[in-house]
């Protein structure tokens, strides 16, 4: 109670400053939009306003503003001193939907409470950020010593592999790859991310010779320049060879069945209708929308059905095709300065902790767009990863709002100081 | 509460927010290729996914004869076909249409592949289904995306008639054709006139697809209120009169019945066809939609091929009909004269070969005219003795033998002309021996031609040179205001032959009808004159061909015939009496 009244005195004094309201407005407009092309993708259905998608995703922004209210008030250090509590709940949350998940699609991401879909690894993607920015918070810690590196890696490989498992590629991929900007922000040796990175890059060039070959010539120029000892210097590559050597050759020798069920795995979302259906669809939308787009309402792609998920993975599709290049060019600038304001913001906090937290966090938003917008343009695979604060889904939205609200209230902290 | 101090250094920051602009960038870049490079290349495949083209046939157009009756139209039957897209986005679909059209799961699949033409183009499973399948379709048109049926046009012939060589048949065309095709829009599963007169009149008959653009969703079910539906109405085939007189036809038909043979009966002064048959023949019906496979075998696999349009396709030994050459030759190069007698004991000895005549005990002293009424094979023997191979056998070029005679069928063979040039190919120079010169002279041999040669050749004999282009086809209707065009065949003249040699060889023919001696008594017509030639050709391969050629005229009409019973025996007596016949009928019936 101490700490909400002495927040509320520093609030009514200067309430939010003007990037933190710069934030705010980007959001809405984001939103704003969001809404318009769920109203565009429902104008055709038959059924009352808050039947609809759209009269959904309003109640969920409005209950997800509350929450971004709410844990506005929050105070920061029961965030940091409670962080590896919420990774414990967290990790047992996403183990759960093992045993008690429906898993009607076969997958187990779900968590139902009295008819309530509630998907834990969503949370996940948050406690993460807390729980690695806590770790690298300590002053004690020296930030170019490997524990600092191997650490927060550790912590965040758990939960992403369980996530794998589920199976969940996506939400995998944010979960590790919202780490390393972490990790570099706090200052992280940067040889040290490069070995971890490393042997993945040599396993993905393995299958093209040329790839491999100039990948090889990177990794030696690396090692050299890494003024490290020359016997570590030499396992790792040699590791990283024999790994780029064996790995076509084990991929040869599977079965097709077994090649299948791993390019299944890493292609989750993959369609039924035949290769590549979804994305060549979101590609005929996008690409017949032009410059200026079809208008609203008017995306013979959108309306007649044929780009498939397009309130949630393919909205961005939707902008494209019924906006044109000028609405995708909006949606992205707005997107960028976003991420921007949010880096700009974590430069300037003095503790390290929020600081943090927000890169994480702001992390966590620019790759749920850089892969989903990479997957509608055909760029990626696609990972079933929803685009913030557009695509429609319940759990996503709120995930996006207690992002918002964090961000908010761990950036008006450091005028306390 | 800091635990610690932020350590950020504006390095790293930079780096970072220089990072998140290389991300975006590459996607906007990307998006610009997408929506301003490829723009027009994606509009057309989001068209090509929502607007669903069906073709609406043409009707082909009818087919009449010269007075206006039908020889083909057309009638409508229902097909089903499906969009393998939209059919095959759930196994459920095959159970669902299998109940309806009582066909196996397993067919089906079988039949789409087999007509497979592409992910949104209609592929055929079920042709002629009645009404009571379409309206269960009808009722089950939710459950069953992707399933349409379509009108198809298809040939329909009068009862009792076959004409089936004149008229040929439609084929579905060969994915080849449809590559090589340009004047028209042809697709898979359209029928082209592959034989016959729909062949030959394809580009005249055939109308032009029209096509209907629909909009549909994913599911393939129609979007009406979206954009507008357009329409290009399709344009129908032009009707076609033949020169065919289909009662004249009919009578030929059946005076040949089973038999193997030939008839064709023409207007000698302008080529015009009154009837042609060629036996066997085959029920037209069989193709007025695409044929049955075993219909098909039985056809191809009949060892009498009832396909093979002996009038253009089928090479014969003339036999006796071709004697008249000789004649003419003789005469006109004053070889002999024609009351030059040769004596005929029933044989010619040349060397060791002995050469008969088919009248064992011999015709005695024959002249010219004598020759031809009776046909005599020994004065020929003797007569082509006294000529130079080429010569006789400029006579035969000059009635139009060894060269197509241009009859608007396809496929026309040329036959064979035997002259030096010929022989020194066939056997090498100076292999072949006068024996040669003795069978060609009376049609057998080396001699090959087709029926539709000779009955250009009586035409010339009759008209006294008038060397017409023999033709099937009258004349089209340009548009709907009844204007038509017609054909203009070909016409050309043999200049050289003198009047005295024309009346020569028609005063024999006329004997040969009717002379005591005469072989052709079973060709008079009364209140008509007739003038023939009978033929008796030797087959290596059994009985004897019949082969009768004539005209007949009266004040008003004039039409010539052949006619040719495949191991039918003498031709006077298998040939000449339905010749006889069908000039009966003609003057009966007939007026041009």
């Amino acid at each position: 109670m101490n700490y909400l009244k002495r927040k509320k005195i520093n609030i009514s004094s200067k309430l939010l400053s003007n990037t933190s309201k710069t934030m705010i407005l980007l959001i809405l407009l984001i939103c704003g939009i969001g809404l318009i092309t769920l109203y565009s993708a429902s104008l055709h259905v038959n059924l009352s306003f808050f039947q609809k998608v759209i009269g959904k995703q309003v109640i969920w922004m409005m209950l997800g503003s509350i929450v971004a209210l709410l844990l506005f008030f929050v105070q920061k250090k029961i965030l940091y001193e409670q962080a590896y509590t919420f990774y414990w709940i967290g990790l047992v949350l996403i183990i759960l939907p093992y045993f008690f998940g429906s898993s009607s699609t076969g997958t187990s991401r779900w968590l139902s409470f009295s008819g309530i879909n509630f998907q834990p690894s969503e949370l996940m993607k948050i406690i993460i950020v807390i729980a690695v920015a806590k770790y690298l918070a300590n002053s004690e810690l020296h930030s170019t010593n490997f524990r600092v590196f191997i650490v927060p890696v550790i912590i965040t490989l758990i939960p992403t592999a369980i996530i794998l498992k589920q199976p969940d590629l996506g939400t995998s991929m944010i979960l590790i790859m919202a780490v390393f900007p972490m990790l570099f922000w706090a200052g992280t040796r940067l040889f040290h991310i490069f070995i971890f990175i490393a042997p993945v890059l040599s396993i993905i060039t393995a299958f093209n010779f040329y790839t491999f070959f100039l990948w090889v010539v990177v990794l030696i120029l690396v090692l050299y320049f890494s003024q490290e000892k020359i016997v570590l210097i030499i396992l790792l590559f040699l590791l990283n060879l024999s790994l780029g050597f064996t790995t076509p050759i084990m991929w040869n020798n599977l079965h097709t069945y077994q090649q299948n069920r791993i390019l299944t795995l890493l292609d989750v979302e993959s369609d039924p209708q035949g290769a590549g259906y979804q994305v060549i669809q979101s590609q005929v939308a996008i690409g017949s929308g032009g410059l200026m787009g079809k208008g609203i309402g008017r995306g013979t792609q959108t309306h007649l059905k044929f780009l498939p998920e397009q309130h949630t993975d393919f909205i961005f599709s939707v902008v494209g095709e019924e906006g044109g290049f000028i609405a995708v060019l909006i949606v992205l600038s707005l997107y960028f300065l976003l991420i921007l304001l949010c880096f700009q913001t974590a430069y300037k906090i003095k503790d390290k902790f929020s600081s943090l937290v927000i890169v994480g966090l702001t992390s966590v938003i620019l790759f749920h767009i850089v892969i989903n917008v990479a997957m509608t343009v055909g760029l990626m695979p696609v990972t079933g990863l929803p685009l913030p604060f557009l695509s429609y889904g319940g759990s996503f939205i709120l995930t996006c709002f207690i992002i918002v609200g964090l961000i908010l209230n761990l950036s008006i902290e450091k005028s306390r100081y | 509460m800091i635990k610690s101090n932020n350590t950020v250094t504006p390095g790293r920051k930079n780096s970072m927010q220089i990072i998140v602009f290389l991300l975006f960038l590459v996607l906007i870049l990307k998006l610009y290729n997408i929506q301003i490079v490829q723009h027009s290349r994606y509009v057309g495949i989001a068209d090509a996914n929502r607007i669903r083209v069906l073709p609406l046939e043409a009707q082909r157009g009818i087919i009449y004869d010269r007075n206006g009756e039908i020889i083909a139209e057309n009638k409508f039957q229902y097909n089903i076909n499906v969009i393998p897209f939209e059919f095959n986005s759930s196994a459920n679909n095959y159970k669902v249409l299998s109940n309806i059209i009582g066909i196996s799961e397993e067919t089906i699949k079988k039949r789409i592949r087999n007509n497979y033409r592409g992910r949104f183009v209609p592929a055929k499973i079920l042709e002629d289904v009645d009404f009571e399948i379409l309206t269960k379709i009808e009722e089950h048109k939710l459950d069953l995306p992707g399933v349409l049926y379509t009108l198809e046009p298809l040939r329909s012939f009068p009862e009792g008639v076959n004409i089936s060589h004149v008229i040929g048949y439609l084929r579905e065309i060969s994915k080849k054709r449809i590559e090589n095709s340009n004047d028209f829009r042809y697709y898979q599963g359209d029928l082209i006139g592959w034989k016959g007169i729909e062949r030959q009149y394809e580009k005249i008959l055939r109308g032009k697809k029209g096509f209907e653009y629909i909009q549909v969703n994913a599911l393939g079910q129609e979007v009406k209120n979206f954009h507008k539906n357009k329409v290009t109405p399709p344009i129908p085939g032009k009707d076609l009169y033949l020169t065919i007189d289909l009662g004249l036809q009919k009578y030929a038909e059946e005076l040949l019945e089973e038999k193997q043979g030939v008839v064709i009966i023409m207007n000698p002064d302008n080529g015009q066809v009154l009837a042609m048959v060629s036996k066997p023949d085959y029920s037209p019906n069989l193709f007025s939609g695409i044929i049955a496979k075993e219909d098909w075998n039985k056809l191809r696999n009949d060892p009498a091929k009832p396909l093979y349009n002996r009038i253009t396709q089928g090479l014969y030994p003339p036999g006796s009909i071709f004697k008249m050459l000789a004649s003419i030759t003789a005469l006109e190069h004053n070889v002999v004269d024609k009351e030059q007698k040769f004596y005929c004991p029933g044989y010619y000895r040349l060397g060791r070969r002995t050469f008969r005549c088919w009248k064992k005990p011999g015709h005695g002293y024959v002249d010219m005219q004598k020759s031809i009424v009776q046909s005599c094979n020994v004065y020929y023997f003797n007569l082509i003795r006294k000529m130079d191979i080429d010569l006789w056998a400029s006579t035969v070029e000059l009635f139009g033998f060894g060269s197509t005679t241009g009859i608007d069928l396809p496929n026309e063979k040329s036959g064979t002309l035997p002259n030096r040039n010929f022989l020194n190919k066939k056997y090498g120079v100076k292999k072949w021996t006068e024996g040669n010169k003795l069978n060609q002279v009376i049609g057998q041999g080396d001699v090959l031609v087709s029926p539709i040669q000779l009955a250009k050749y009586i035409s010339g004999l009759s008209t006294r040179g008038k060397m017409v282009q023999p033709h099937l086809g009258l004349r089209y209707k340009e548009n709907k205001e009844n204007d038509f065009i017609y054909f203009s065949p070909e016409m050309d003249s043999i200049k050289s032959i003198s009047e005295d040699t024309w009346g020569f060889i028609k005063e024999s023919m006329e004997k040969v009808v009717y002379a005591p001696h005469g072989t052709a008594h079973a060709a008079k017509v009364k209140g008509m004159k007739v003038y023939g030639k009978t033929g008796t050709a030797e087959n290596p391969h059994g009985e004897t061909h019949a082969w009768f050629i004539g005209w007949s005229e009266n004040d008003s009409l004039k039409v010539s015939g052949i006619c040719l019973v495949e191991h039918g025996g003498h031709g006077g007596s298998a040939a000449a009496p339905i010749i006889g016949k069908l000039f009966k009928y003609c003057r009966d019936n007939i007026s041009y």
